[in-house]
């Protein structure tokens, strides 16, 4: 659950600061009132994404005790790594970010903003070299029970993590963008602040044309590093059973839906085009791709998990191609105004609809990480049933039951409040010119802000009763 | 030739105290901000606990991540500590998580709600009471040393695992052996000293003339007596039942935990006289440091061990060239967080009012 808060976050940290960048540059006061509102949905996925993270940094020593032990000399150190140098990080901006509005100076805040986006960036590069490495591990030997370090290097930047990070990181921005994209589409459609919104849709599309297309040739990459790395992983995304087909000759048949059967050894049913896996995973007509029957039952992961959502995520990135490519030709034919927009209310409707997907895709890619490794947990190294914690049933049940309560609570609160924040819309969100008062040396009888007596600089806060 | 052993210990006892300060830093800045929540279980109405809320905003997301960083450095540094300790203390700290989680979600909820603000607010603070609780359960049963073997706990389980990942020992006890009347004891202890510490800190942060600020005075006084007990209390229980607690305490050093004592006293005094000659933030200092010195007194009095009578801070530590890498990387971090943390808080210093509730952003 963790994974559907901290992209957006990761993502739209750039974005605020981008925005930033823009009404500092140029002055222009939209620019201002785009970043305060994106700044609210950014702060309650932050808050979720705390929560939820604080939650799996947990998890980690109460599910996989001895796992955590056994790779406490590389994994805790990037999990140490990641703490310090992104976490906390992040932790100190985001406060003068989000409440240091016209207590700090310009250029503080929006070096705070800065910070908050390259230490959420810093963060999911160490969080992704750590889930790499149980991918790919690297630069490690097997001592006394413990995964011992031999290379830093080749352990940090493993094979998986080199096409890996570029990938989530992307992934990330895309979201985000699509997110951006899609609220200010809903608040077109629906005709508030109109002009206001499309004047974001004009950047948001163009980087989404460059977005898009790089995300799917990273994607390219990284499935085939998987395919060199975890043969296992990758014929099991591709339902791909049988190696060489029953004449001797290789099958490079790509599945578009396949039932695996109950013992993992055979399709039951299968929808096939030749050549087109050779041709994905070794860019040859006729590569070999190696099949599950190449490898033991035990090691072998389930497909109908890896299969699946690897192909729901896939189908994503393409239609999100389309979008983009939709939204940049209106952009070239002259229609990215609100009047014209606004008679073209299906292209809304799917940008709307397209700031969902990315959440589902990112999901998906995940579950075809996660399950696409198994029956491993470090990769060829340690098996899941040794790194879990042995647990009595009770404190399983206790565990799960709470933290499904948990989750479900923040899930439901963020997406209720996320639709509410919308709601509201930018109505509210003072003028720039309150913000940063020229200092009268306390003749109002209040100091300067931040110190002794703080009087409201803007907005009076109060209790809001009519939200 | 280098003596990596010696490099090694160096190196991991470094880390232990590093990891003694962001427990440190976790327990005074966020033990305030939890206390505050304790408080605002008994508040007025929902716009009182609104201006508790306001009053941290800036500051309790970094507050409360220094007990992630502390997280962070156990994993980085003593990766078997981390792996036993949530087996172990999966209950309570279980329970302190929900607490911390459910105020983090009530910080964002609670000032866009409207029909659901009251529950939110009372996430807040039943959550600020159950998270120092369940902290402090898990300290007492730490203190108590974990249950280890060798191999794996449960049978049956033992055959069918690789021998080679056996050689660190792993939990072996139940899932309430963390349970004893010590241990609740602590948990008590705990919510006594962050209420404590809130009271000390909205007595600071809040307008002289504020209805909050009249009854946090009320309420410190009357914590600060509370506290009073529960040190002696805590004192004595743990000196009786810990041998090797009334070891280093009667043993040749005894002088110097008389005059660590004798500190400590003289800080609590300080704390008091500044708070009843309304110098607030002096008298949250004094109260800070009273914290501060008893956390290096158990610190101390646990050395050698880093989970006393069970693991070392040498057996504990990761191999010599991780905790040399992780030294090498992050030391230079502690004095950068501390003083951003400290940027913040000089930000976001000034008094405030009931008036000036959280309300969004």
């Amino acid at each position: 659950m963790h994974i559907l808060y901290t992209p957006l976050t990761i993502g739209m940290a750039w974005i605020l600061f981008a925005l930033e960048v823009a009404w500092l540059r140029t002055g222009n006061e939209r620019w201002y009132r785009l970043e305060r509102f994106f700044e609210k949905i950014f702060i309650i996925n932050f808050g979720a994404g705390v929560a939820t993270g604080v939650t799996m940094e947990m998890a980690f020593g109460i599910l996989y005790g001895p796992f955590s032990q056994a790779v406490g000399p590389f994994f805790g150190n990037i999990l140490g790594f990641e703490t310090i140098t992104a976490f906390m990080y992040e932790a100190g901006f985001i406060g003068l970010m989000i409440f240091g509005w016209g207590k700090i100076g310009k250029g503080m805040h929006l070096f705070s903003t800065f910070n908050v986006g390259l230490s959420s960036t810093l963060s999911a590069f160490w969080i992704l070299v750590a889930n790499s490495w149980m991918q790919t591990p690297d630069g490690i030997f097997l001592k006394h029970g413990l995964f011992e370090v031999k290379n830093w290097w080749s352990a940090i930047f493993n094979e998986n993590c080199i096409w890996g990070f570029p990938h989530m990181w992307v992934a990330t921005i895309e979201l985000a963008l699509f997110v951006t994209v899609g609220a200010s589409a809903w608040f077109i459609l629906k005709n508030r602040n109109a002009d206001l919104f499309t004047k974001i849709l004009r950047p948001a599309l163009l980087a989404l044309l460059i977005v898009t297309p790089a995300q799917i040739w990273l994607g390219d990459g990284l499935g085939r590093t998987v395919a060199q790395t975890q043969p296992t992983s990758l014929a099991a995304m591709e339902g791909h059973y049988r190696t060489y087909l029953p004449d001797g000759k290789v099958d490079t048949g790509w599945h578009i839906i396949a039932f695996p059967n109950a013992q993992n050894t055979g399709n039951v049913f299968a929808i096939t085009i030749p050549h087109v896996l050779s041709m994905l995973e070794t860019h040859t007509m006729n590569g070999v791709v190696p099949g599950m029957d190449q490898f033991p039952a035990k090691d072998r992961p389930d497909v109908w998990v890896p299969f699946y959502s690897f192909r729901i995520m896939v189908t994503i990135g393409f239609f999100l191609f389309f979008v983009a490519l939709w939204g940049n030709w209106l952009r070239l034919t002259g229609k990215l105004n609100a009047t014209d927009l606004r008679k073209r209310p299906w292209f809304l409707r799917t940008v709307v609809f397209s700031a969902f997907l990315p959440y589902l895709a990112v999901w998906c890619g995940w579950w075809t990480r996660e399950v696409g490794r198994q029956p491993w947990l470090v990769n060829g190294l340690m098996r899941t049933y040794q790194g879990v914690s042995h647990m009595t049933v009770g404190q399983e049940v206790f565990w799960w039951v709470g933290y499904i309560i948990f989750e479900l609570t923040v899930w439901s609160g963020s997406w209720y409040f996320f639709s509410r924040v919308i709601a509201k819309g930018t109505d509210g969100i003072p003028h720039s010119d309150t913000l940063f008062h020229q200092d009268t040396g306390g003749k109002d009888g209040g100091e300067k802000a931040g110190g002794g007596l703080v009087k409201p600089t803007f907005a009076k806060p109060t209790l809001d009763k009519n939200v | 030739m280098f003596d990596l052993a010696r490099i090694a210990t160096t190196l991991s006892t470094w880390w232990w105290l590093l990891l003694c300060l962001s427990f440190l830093f976790y327990i005074g800045l966020d033990g305030a901000d939890l206390g505050a929540g304790v408080f605002a279980l008994f508040a007025k109405d929902e716009q009182e606990r609104a201006a508790i809320m306001a009053s941290m905003a800036g500051v309790w997301d970094a507050n409360e991540t220094w007990l992630v960083v502390a997280g962070g450095v156990i994993f980085g540094a003593f990766p078997l500590v981390y792996g036993s300790t949530f087996n172990y203390l999966l209950i309570p700290l279980a329970f302190a998580l929900w607490g911390i989680i459910s105020r983090a979600i009530a910080f964002e909820f609670h000032g866009h709600a409207t029909r659901s603000k009251k529950s939110w607010g009372l996430a807040f603070a039943l959550g600020s009471l159950l998270a120092p609780f369940g902290a402090g359960v898990a300290l007492g049963a730490t203190l108590q040393g974990f249950p280890m073997q060798h191999g794996i706990a449960l049978e049956g389980v033992a055959a069918a695992h690789a021998s080679a990942f056996d050689a660190i020992p792993h939990f072996s006890g139940g899932p309430f052996s963390f349970l004893s009347p010590f241990s609740i004891w602590t948990g008590i202890g705990a919510v006594i000293a962050g209420g404590l510490a809130g009271g000390l800190y909205l007595c600071a942060r809040f307008d002289h003339e504020d209805p909050i600020y009249k009854r946090a005075v009320k309420w410190t006084n009357l914590f600060s007596l509370l506290a009073l007990g529960a040190i002696v209390i805590t004192l004595i229980w743990s000196y009786a039942i810990f041998p090797w607690v009334s070891a280093k305490w009667t043993g040749p050093y005894w002088w110097v935990w008389l005059i660590w004592i004798l500190f400590i006293l003289f800080f609590a005094y300080k704390s008091m006289m500044a708070h009843s000659s309304r110098q607030d933030f002096a008298a949250l200092l004094w109260g800070e440091g009273v914290v501060a010195l008893m956390w290096f007194a158990m610190w101390a009095t646990m050395f050698p061990y880093i989970v006393p009578e069970t693991w070392t801070i040498a057996q504990a530590a990761n191999p010599t060239d991780s905790i040399a890498v992780f030294t090498l990387f992050m030391t230079g971090f502690f004095p950068i967080m501390i003083g951003y943390n400290a940027y913040q808080i000089w930000v976001f210093r000034g008094r405030t009012t009931k008036m000036a509730a959280y309300s969004g952003h």
